[in-house]
C-alpha cells in the first residue's frame, strides 16, 4: 500500500496553531510556573497569542483555498472574517476575565467549607481560565472553517469543553454556578449526540463527509432525500442548541445567569460567532440546493425564536437572565441571514455577528460593575436609579441596550437594516415582518431597563458601581467606541465584508 | 444642485462645543459659557455666509448640498449622511443659531449662579447640533438621527435641576410622549423603505408621484403621529406643559422658538407625501385646528406665568400645523407663522424669565401686578412680544396669523367656513388670555407677597429680550413685503396657488381678525384690570374653568389612553407567561398526550425538562420531514 | 450488492433483541452497578456486531476502550461513591415521565417508519472495498493522511479534558505537608503521651474483629480513637462491649 504524507498549509493554520501553542504553553506554566506569577505570565501568554494569531491571520488575509488541511479546513474570505471577529472579541473578553474577582479561588473546594475560606484567605486563583479560553478560542476558530462534518463536530467539542468547565467558576453563588455548568453540559452532549447522528445520515445519504462531496450528492443524487432530511434535521439540532434558539434555547438562561459574568460575555459572544460561522457555511456550501427542503422548517424556527426571546424577555427581573433572553432573540435575527441564502445575506450576517459580539462584550463587561458587599448585582429592581448614582456606567449600558435595541447612530441599528433587507430581497415577507414586530417588542424591555435606570429613584441597599480595573475599562470603552462607530461610518466595514466575504466551494 | 464643503461646519462648530465642555469638565467652568456662546454665534456666521451665497445663486441653484460619507450601503439600498441646505432649512438655521445666540448670552447671566453651568452651556450646544441636524438632513433617516438628537438634548436640559422630583417626573413624561412620537417617525421611515424603496428626500419625493395613495396615507399619517409627538399637538400634547419645569432659557429655546416646531418642519418637508394623500392632510387639519383651540382654552385658566405661555405656544403652533395641513396654499404662511413666532415667543419666554429673576423665582401671576414700573425694560420688550401675539398691525403676528386665517377661510365650502371659523375664534381667545397674562403682570395692583424686591434684569439679559422684540415688530412686515417669504419658499414647497374663488376679501378676515383681537382684549381687560384680583385661586368656579384649568383633562386622558393600556399590556405580558404559556404547554401535556398531567413553566430549571424540550424540537423536525416525504 | 450470510443472520437476529432488550433494562434497573452492567453488555454486543462485518479493528477497540476502561472505570467511581448510594427516582415535574416515554416512543416510531421509506439511489460501498488494503491498514491511512487536522485537534481536546479534571477535582495544598519528623516532634511535645506511641488498632475479638469495633484499653474502658475518624463520623462505630466474653450466650444445649 502507498502513503503519501498529508500536506498542510501552515501558514493558513497558523492562527489556530498560535492559539493552540498559547494554551499549551499556558498548561505547562500551571504545571512548573512559580504561583506567585502565574497570573501575570498566563495574562501575558494568552493576550500574546491572540494578538500573534490575529497577525497571523493579517497575513494570509487574501488568500483562500479549500485544502488547507486536507480538505478538512476551507481557508476563504468569510473565514478570515468571523475567525478576525472571534479573535478581537477573545481578547476583549480576556481583559474581562483578568479580573479575577468574578472566579473561584479553588473549584475543588466544597462551597461554603472551610477548604474554601482557607484558599479565599490565601488568594488563590484558577489561572487555568486562561489556557481553557485559548482552547476553547482554537475550537471556535476551527468550527467555522471546518469543511468536513468530523472536523466541525471536533470542533464543536473543543470549543464546548472549556465553556462547560469554566461556566462552574463563579466566585459567589457556586451552586448555581456548578449546577449550570453541569445542565449545560449534559443538554451540551445530549445536542452533540444529535449532530453525530446527523453526521452519520448524511455520510450514509452521500458515501461522504465532506460539505463538497454532500453538495455534489445533493446536485446529483438519484435516491429520495429521506437520509438527507435526517441529516441536515439533526445536524440542525446540534448547531441551533450552540446559538439558543427556540426550542433549544433552554440552557442559555440557566447558564448565563450562574457563569461568571466574564465567562457569559465571552461565550455570548464568541460561541455565537463561532457557531453561526458554522451554520452559515454548512447551509451555504453543502445545503444550499437543497434549500426548499429545509427553508420552511428554519424560517419557522427563527420566527419562533425572535418572537420567544423577546416577548420573555420583558418579564426577566434579572439582567443577565434578560441579556440570554434577548441572545435567543437575537439569534433568531441571525437566522433570517442564514434564510437569505445569498450574498448579501452572508454579509450582513457577518456585519452582525461582528457587532453584537462587540455590543454583547461590552454589555456583560458593565454587568461585572455593579456590585454590592456580596458581589455582582443582577436582580433589575437593584438597578433602579443607577443613572443617578454613575451616570456614565449607566449611560454606557444605555448605549448597549439601545443598540441591541437597534436605534439609529448604534451598530445594531445597521446590522439589523441589513439582515432584514437581505433577507426581504430573497422574499421571507414572513421574516421581516416577525423581525420587525420582534424588534418593537425587544425595545419595550430595553427602554424599559432605561427608563428604570434613569427614571426611578436609586434604591439605598449598598449597590454601588466599582471603579473598574484598567483592563476592564479598557474593554468596556473600546467595545462602546466600535458600537458607536460602526453606527455612524459604518461603511468601510460594510466595504471590507462585502469586498471579501465569500464561502469557497 | 450645488454642492458645498462648508455645511458641515453648521453643525460641527456647537457639537465641538459640547464636545469640549463635557470633556474637559469642571477646568472648562471659568470659559466654557463664553465657548459655547461664541461657537453658536459663528455657527449663526456660518448661517448668514450660506444665505449671502444663496442669495448670488438664480433661484433654481439656490438649494446646496453636501455629502459627508456613506452611511449605511446594503444591497441596492444606500443612506448617505448628506445634509441638504434649501430655501426652507436656511430659515431654520438662521432661527436656531440666530435665536439659539441670543439665549446663550441671556443664559450667561439667568445661570450666573448655577454651579453646573457649564453643563448646562454644553447640552444647550448639543441641543443646537441636533437640531440643526435635524433641519440639514438630506433624508428622513438623518432628520430621525438629529430628530432623536433633540430628543436627547431637551431630556438632558428639561431634566437638568434633576435634583427635585417634580422636574424628574416632566422629563420622564417628555421621554415617554417623545418616544410615541419617535415610533411613529421610524414606522413613517420603515413604510417608505418598503414601499417606495428609498429615504431621501429627492428619491421619496421623485417616488411619491407614482407610488400607491394608500402607502402614501400610511406615510403621511405616521409623520403626523411623529409631528404630534415633537410639536405637543393633540393627542400628545400633554408634556409640554410639564416640561416648564426646565430652566427659562430652555423653555425659549426648545418649548417656544425650535424644537417644537420640528413637527411642522417634518409636514412642509415632506409636503409631496401630503399633497398627494389628501386623506393624511385632512388630518393634519384637524389636528391643527384642534390644538390651537385646546391650547387657547387651556391658557385662559392658568396661573403659572410660565405655562400660560406654554399653552399659547401650543395653540400657536396649532396654527402653524393648520396652515400646513392646508397644502401649498399654507405651507409657506404657516413657515412664516413659525418664523416670526420663534421671535415674540422667545422673547416673551426671556421676559418671564427676567420677571421670575426679579421676583424670586415666583411663577404665580396672582401674586405680580404693576411690575411696568419696577421693569421698564422687560414690560417693553414683552409688551411688543404680545402686542405682536395677539396680531395687532404692524406687528408681526398680525401679518404671519392673518395670512393663515385668510387661507383657511378660502379652504372652501363648509370646511373652510369651519376652519376659519376656528381660527377666528382662537385669535379672540388667544387675545384675551395673553391680555390677562399682560394686565396681571404689569398694570393691575401690587399683589407680591412679602420680601419681594422686583429688580430690572442685567443687561445680559434684557438685550437678548430687545433683539427678539425689534424681530417681533419688524419680521412681519419684512416676510410679506412682495410676497417675499412665499416667493423664496415656492421651489421647495410648490407654486403659491390662490384660492380661484375667495370666500371673503384679505380685507374683510383683517377686519374680523382685529374685531375678535379686540373683543379679546376688551373682556380681559375688563375682567382683570378694573376689578381686584384675588392672590389664590378662586375655588368656587363654573365646571369650565375647573375643566380648563386641569388641562382640559389631558393627564385623565392620558391616563386612559396610552398609561391604563400600557399598564393593561405589561401585566398582560405576565399573566401571559404566567397563564398563557405555562396553559398552552399544560394543553399540550393534556390533549396531545392525553397524560392528565402537564408541564410546568418550559423553564423549570431541570435539565431532563430542557432535555425533552430539545427532543420534542427535533421531533416536530421530522415529524415534518415524515409529512413532506410521504 | 452486499450479502447476508446466514450465520451471521442468526447471529444479528440472536444477539440483537439482547442487546436491546439490555439497553432498555440499563434504564429501568435500580441498582447502578447492574445498570453498568447493563451497559458493558450492550457495548460488547456492538463489539460483536463489529467485528461480524469485518471491523475487526473497531471491534477490539470497542472491547478494549469502552468495555474495557471505560466502563470499568463507571464501576470504580460507583463503587467509591457507594454501591448502595442510590438517586431519588421520584419524578418532580409532574407529567414529564409520560411526555418522555410518548416522545421516545414517537421519535424511534417516526424514524424507523422514516428509514424503512429511504432509498440510496446507489450501491453501498461495503467494507470489501474500504478494506482492501487491510482494516487497520486502511484506518490508519485514513487517519494519518486525510483527517490528520481533526486527529491532530483531538490531542488538544484531551488536554483540556485533563486540564478540567485538574481544575475539578485538584486540591491545592494550602499549607505543606507535616514531615515525619514533624509529626514525631508533634507527639511528644504534645499535650499528654497517651498516643505517643501511636493509635491503638480497633479491637480484636472471638466474634467480631472487624474495623468498626474499638479497642479496649488495659483497663477495659473502649478507646474510640482507635478507630478510623470516617466510621466515627458515619455513626458506624459499634458498641465493643456487646463482644465481651461474659456477654455471649454460653449455655450449651446438648444434642441428641
Amino acid at each position: 500500500m502507498t502513503f503519501t504524507a498529508p500536506v498542510l498549509n501552515y501558514a493558513q493554520l497558523a492562527p489556530m496553531l498560535i492559539v493552540l501553542g498559547g494554551a499549551l504553553i499556558g498548561v505547562l506554566i500551571e504545571a512548573f510556573g512559580p504561583r506567585a506569577s502565574r497570573h501575570a505570565s498566563q495574562l501575558f501568554i494568552t493576550v500574546a497569542s491572540l494578538v500573534a494569531a490575529f497577525a497571523a491571520l493579517v497575513r494570509v488575509r487574501n488568500q483562500s483555498s479549500v485544502d488547507a488541511a486536507m480538505g478538512s479546513v476551507g481557508f476563504d474570505g468569510a473565514g478570515v472574517l468571523l475567525q478576525g471577529t472571534i479573535l478581537i472579541i477573545a481578547l476583549l473578553s480576556v481583559f474581562l476575565i483578568a479580573d479575577q474577582e468574578n472566579f473561584t479561588a479553588l473549584a475543588a473546594a466544597v462551597p461554603g467549607s472551610s477548604e474554601e475560606r482557607e484558599s479565599l484567605q490565601l488568594d488563590l486563583r484558577v489561572t487555568e481560565v486562561y489556557p481553557l479560553t485559548l482552547f476553547a478560542v482554537a475550537g471556535m476558530l476551527l468550527f467555522p472553517v471546518s469543511t468536513d462534518l468530523i472536523t466541525l463536530f471536533v470542533a464543536l467539542e473543543m470549543l464546548s469543553l472549556p465553556l462547560y468547565l469554566m461556566a462552574g467558576l463563579s466566585r459567589r453563588r457556586r451552586l448555581m454556578s456548578q449546577e449550570s455548568a453541569l445542565k449545560y453540559f449534559l443538554l451540551g452532549a445530549f445536542s452533540s449526540a444529535f449532530l453525530l447522528f446527523g453526521v452519520a445520515y448524511l455520510y450514509g445519504y452521500s458515501n461522504s463527509v465532506t460539505f463538497a462531496g454532500i453538495q455534489a450528492s445533493i446536485t446529483g443524487g438519484s435516491g429520495n432525500d429521506v437520509f438527507l432530511l435526517l441529516g441536515i434535521a439533526f445536524i440542525s439540532v446540534g448547531l441551533l442548541f450552540k446559538v439558543g434558539a427556540v426550542p433549544f434555547h433552554a440552557w442559555s438562561p440557566d447558564v448565563y445567569q450562574g457563569a461568571p459574568t466574564a465567562i457569559t460575555g465571552f461565550m455570548a459572544a464568541a460561541t455565537k460567532v463561532a457557531a453561526f460561522g458554522a451554520i452559515l457555511r454548512i447551509f451555504y456550501v453543502a445545503f444550499a440546493n437543497a434549500e426548499w427542503q429545509w427553508k420552511p422548517a428554519l424560517v419557522l424556527i427563527a420566527i419562533v425564536t425572535m418572537v420567544f426571546g423577546s416577548v420573555v424577555a420583558i418579564t426577566q427581573r434579572d439582567v443577565k437572565r434578560m441579556l440570554a433572553y434577548s441572545s435567543i432573540a437575537h439569534a433568531g435575527f441571525l437566522l433570517a441571514g442564514v434564510i437569505a441564502l445569498s450574498k448579501s445575506g452572508l454579509d450582513a450576517s457577518i456585519f452582525y455577528l461582528f457587532a453584537y459580539g462587540i455590543a454583547t462584550v461590552g454589555a456583560f463587561g458593565v454587568v461585572t460593575l455593579v456590585r454590592d458587599s456580596a458581589g455582582e448585582v443582577t436582580d433589575l429592581n437593584r438597578w433602579s436609579g443607577l443613572g443617578k448614582r454613575s451616570p456614565l456606567v449607566a449611560s454606557v449600558f444605555a448605549f448597549f441596550l439601545l443598540a441591541f435595541a437597534g436605534i439609529p447612530l448604534t451598530s445594531g441599528f445597521i446590522g439589523k437594516f441589513s439582515i432584514f433587507s437581505a433577507a426581504y430581497e430573497t422574499g421571507s415577507t414572513a421574516i421581516l415582518i416577525a423581525g420587525v414586530l420582534s424588534s418593537a417588542i425587544a425595545a419595550f424591555f430595553y427602554i424599559r431597563v432605561i427608563v428604570l435606570m434613569f427614571f426611578k429613584d436609586p434604591v439605598e441597599d449598598g449597590t454601588s458601581v466599582v471603579i473598574p480595573s484598567a483592563l476592564t475599562t479598557t474593554t468596556i470603552a473600546v467595545t462602546s467606541l466600535i458600537t458607536l462607530i460602526l453606527g455612524i461610518f459604518p461603511a468601510p466595514l460594510i466595504n471590507f465584508i462585502e469586498s471579501s466575504a465569500f464561502f469557497i466551494r | 444642485m450645488t454642492t458645498s464643503t462648508s455645511l458641515v461646519y453648521l453643525i460641527a462648530l456647537p457639537l465641538l462645543g459640547a464636545t469640549i465642555l463635557l470633556l474637559a469638565g469642571r477646568r472648562s467652568d471659568k470659559w466654557g459659557h463664553l465657548l459655547a456662546t461664541a461657537l453658536s454665534a459663528s455657527s449663526f456666521g456660518v448661517g448668514l455666509y450660506q444665505l449671502s451665497q444663496m442669495l448670488n445663486r438664480p433661484t433654481e441653484e439656490r438649494g446646496v448640498s453636501q455629502k459627508l460619507f456613506s452611511w449605511i450601503s446594503v444591497g441596492s439600498f444606500n443612506v448617505d449622511a448628506g445634509l441638504l441646505l434649501d430655501q426652507l432649512s436656511i430659515c431654520f438655521v438662521l432661527l436656531i443659531t440666530g435665536v439659539g445666540t441670543l439665549i446663550h448670552i441671556y443664559s450667561i447671566s439667568y445661570m450666573s449662579h448655577d454651579e453646573n453651568r457649564r453643563r448646562f452651556f454644553a447640552y444647550l450646544n448639543l441641543f443646537i447640533a441636533a437640531m440643526l441636524l435635524l433641519v440639514l438632513g438630506d433624508s428622513y433617516l438623518n432628520l430621525y438621527v438629529g430628530w432623536e438628537g433633540v430628543g436627547l438634548a431637551s431630556y438632558l436640559l428639561i431634566g437638568f435641576w434633576n435634583q427635585k422630583p417634580a422636574y424628574a417626573t416632566a422629563s420622564k413624561k417628555a421621554f415617554v410622549m417623545n418616544r410615541v412620537g419617535d415610533m411613529g417617525l421610524s414606522f413613517a421611515i420603515m413604510i417608505a423603505f418598503a414601499t417606495l424603496g428609498t429615504v431621501s428626500f429627492s428619491g421619496v419625493e421623485e417616488a411619491s408621484h407614482t407610488a400607491s395613495k394608500a402607502a402614501l396615507t400610511a406615510i403621511g399619517i405616521m409623520l403626523l403621529v411623529a409631528a404630534t409627538g415633537k410639536s405637543a399637538q393633540f393627542p400628545l400634547q400633554a408634556w409640554l406643559g410639564d416640561a416648564m419645569a426646565g430652566p427659562t432659557p430652555v423653555s425659549a429655546l426648545i418649548h417656544a422658538a425650535t424644537m417644537v416646531t420640528a413637527g411642522v418642519y417634518l409636514i412642509v418637508r415632506s409636503n409631496f407625501i401630503f399633497d398627494a394623500a389628501p386623506t393624511a392632510q385632512l388630518l393634519v387639519v384637524i389636528v391643527g385646528a384642534i390644538t390651537l383651540m385646546f391650547g387657547a382654552l387651556v391658557g385662559t385658566a392658568k396661573d403659572d406665568i410660565k405655562k400660560a405661555l406654554a399653552a399659547s405656544t401650543m395653540s400657536q403652533i396649532g396654527y402653524m400645523v393648520l396652515g400646513a395641513g392646508l397644502g401649498p396654499a399654507g405651507y409657506a404662511f404657516a413657515i412664516m407663522h413659525l418664523l416670526t413666532h420663534g421671535f415674540f415667543k422667545a422673547g416673551m419666554f426671556l421676559g418671564a424669565g427676567s420677571v421670575m429673576h426679579g421676583m424670586n423665582d415666583q411663577v404665580d401671576m396672582r401674586r405680580y401686578g404693576a411690575l411696568r414700573k419696577f421693569m421698564p425694560i422687560t414690560f417693553i420688550t414683552f409688551g411688543l412680544g404680545y402686542l405682536a401675539i395677539i396680531g395687532v398691525p404692524p406687528f408681526a403676528g398680525f401679518y404671519s396669523k392673518d395670512a393663515i386665517i385668510e387661507t383657511a377661510f378660502n379652504a372652501g365650502g363648509v370646511k373652510g367656513i369651519l376652519l376659519g371659523g376656528t381660527a377666528l375664534l382662537g385669535a379672540a381667545i388667544t387675545a384675551f388670555y395673553m391680555t390677562r397674562v399682560m394686565v396681571l403682570t404689569f398694570t393691575s395692583k401690587e399683589r407680591w407677597e412679602d420680601n419681594q424686591h422686583p429688580h430690572e434684569s442685567p443687561i445680559l439679559m434684557w438685550l437678548p429680550m430687545a433683539i427678539l422684540a425689534i424681530g417681533s415688530v419688524t419680521t412681519g412686515f419684512l416676510f410679506t413685503r412682495g410676497h417675499a417669504l412665499v416667493n423664496w419658499l415656492s421651489p421647495v414647497v410648490g407654486e403659491h396657488a390662490e384660492s380661484e374663488e375667495m370666500l371673503l376679501q384679505p380685507m374683510v378676515v383683517s377686519g374680523l381678525a382685529l374685531l375678535a383681537v379686540a373683543i379679546g382684549v376688551a373682556i380681559a381687560v375688563m375682567k382683570y384690570q378694573r376689578a381686584d384680583v384675588e392672590t389664590v385661586a378662586p375655588q368656587n368656579v363654573s365646571i369650565f374653568t375647573r375643566i380648563a384649568r386641569k388641562d382640559l383633562m389631558q393627564d385623565s386622558f392620558n391616563e386612559a389612553v396610552f398609561m391604563r393600556p400600557g399598564q393593561a399590556l405589561t401585566s398582560l405580558l405576565v399573566k401571559g407567561d404566567e397563564n398563557v404559556v405555562d396553559g398552552a404547554v399544560r394543553g399540550i401535556g393534556r390533549t396531545a398526550l392525553g397524560a392528565g398531567a402537564s408541564l410546568r413553566k418550559t423553564q423549570t430549571g431541570f435539565a431532563r425538562s430542557y432535555a425533552a424540550l430539545i427532543l420534542i424540537g427535533a421531533i416536530a423536525l421530522i415529524a415534518g420531514i415524515w409529512v413532506v416525504t410521504q | 450488492m452486499l450479502t447476508i450470510q446466514t450465520p451471521e443472520a442468526v447471529m444479528f437476529w440472536f444477539l440483537a433483541p439482547l442487546a436491546v432488550i439490555s439497553a432498555i433494562g440499563m434504564l429501568l434497573v435500580k441498582k447502578a452497578v447492574h445498570s453498568a452492567l447493563l451497559l458493558a453488555w450492550v457495548m460488547i454486543t456492538l463489539a460483536i456486531f463489529y467485528i461480524a462485518q469485518d471491523a475487526l479493528f473497531l471491534g477490539i477497540v470497542q472491547i478494549v476502550v469502552y468495555t474495557g476502561a471505560v466502563m470499568m472505570l463507571f464501576l470504580f467511581i460507583l463503587m467509591l461513591v457507594g454501591v448502595d448510594a442510590s438517586d431519588s427516582l421520584t419524578e418532580t415535574i409532574r407529567g414529564l415521565r409520560p411526555i418522555a416515554i410518548t416522545a421516545a416512543l414517537g421519535f424511534g416510531g417516526l424514524l424507523v417508519s422514516l428509514i424503512g421509506r429511504a432509498t440510496l439511489g446507489r450501491e453501498a460501498a461495503g467494507l470489501v472495498d474500504a478494506n482492501s488494503e487491510g482494516n487497520v491498514q486502511a484506518l490508519a491511512k485514513l487517519l494519518f493522511s486525510t483527517y490528520v487536522w481533526p486527529f491532530e485537534v483531538v490531542s488538544a481536546l484531551l488536554i483540556t479534558a485533563a486540564l478540567g479534571a485538574m481544575v475539578l477535582a485538584h486540591h491545592q495544598r494550602s499549607v505543606p505537608r507535616a514531615t515525619q519528623r514533624e509529626q514525631a516532634i508533634a507527639r511528644f511535645r504534645g499535650a499528654s503521651l497517651g498516643s505517643a506511641a501511636g493509635l491503638p488498632n480497633p479491637g480484636v475479638f472471638a466474634r467480631h474483629n472487624a474495623v468498626d469495633v474499638p479497642a479496649l484499653l488495659p483497663d477495659g474502658s473502649a478507646a474510640p480513637n482507635s478507630i478510623s475518624a470516617t466510621l466515627k463520623a458515619r455513626g458506624d462505630m459499634l458498641e465493643s462491649t456487646q463482644f465481651e466474653l461474659s456477654e455471649v450466650d454460653n449455655t450449651v444445649t446438648e444434642e441428641k
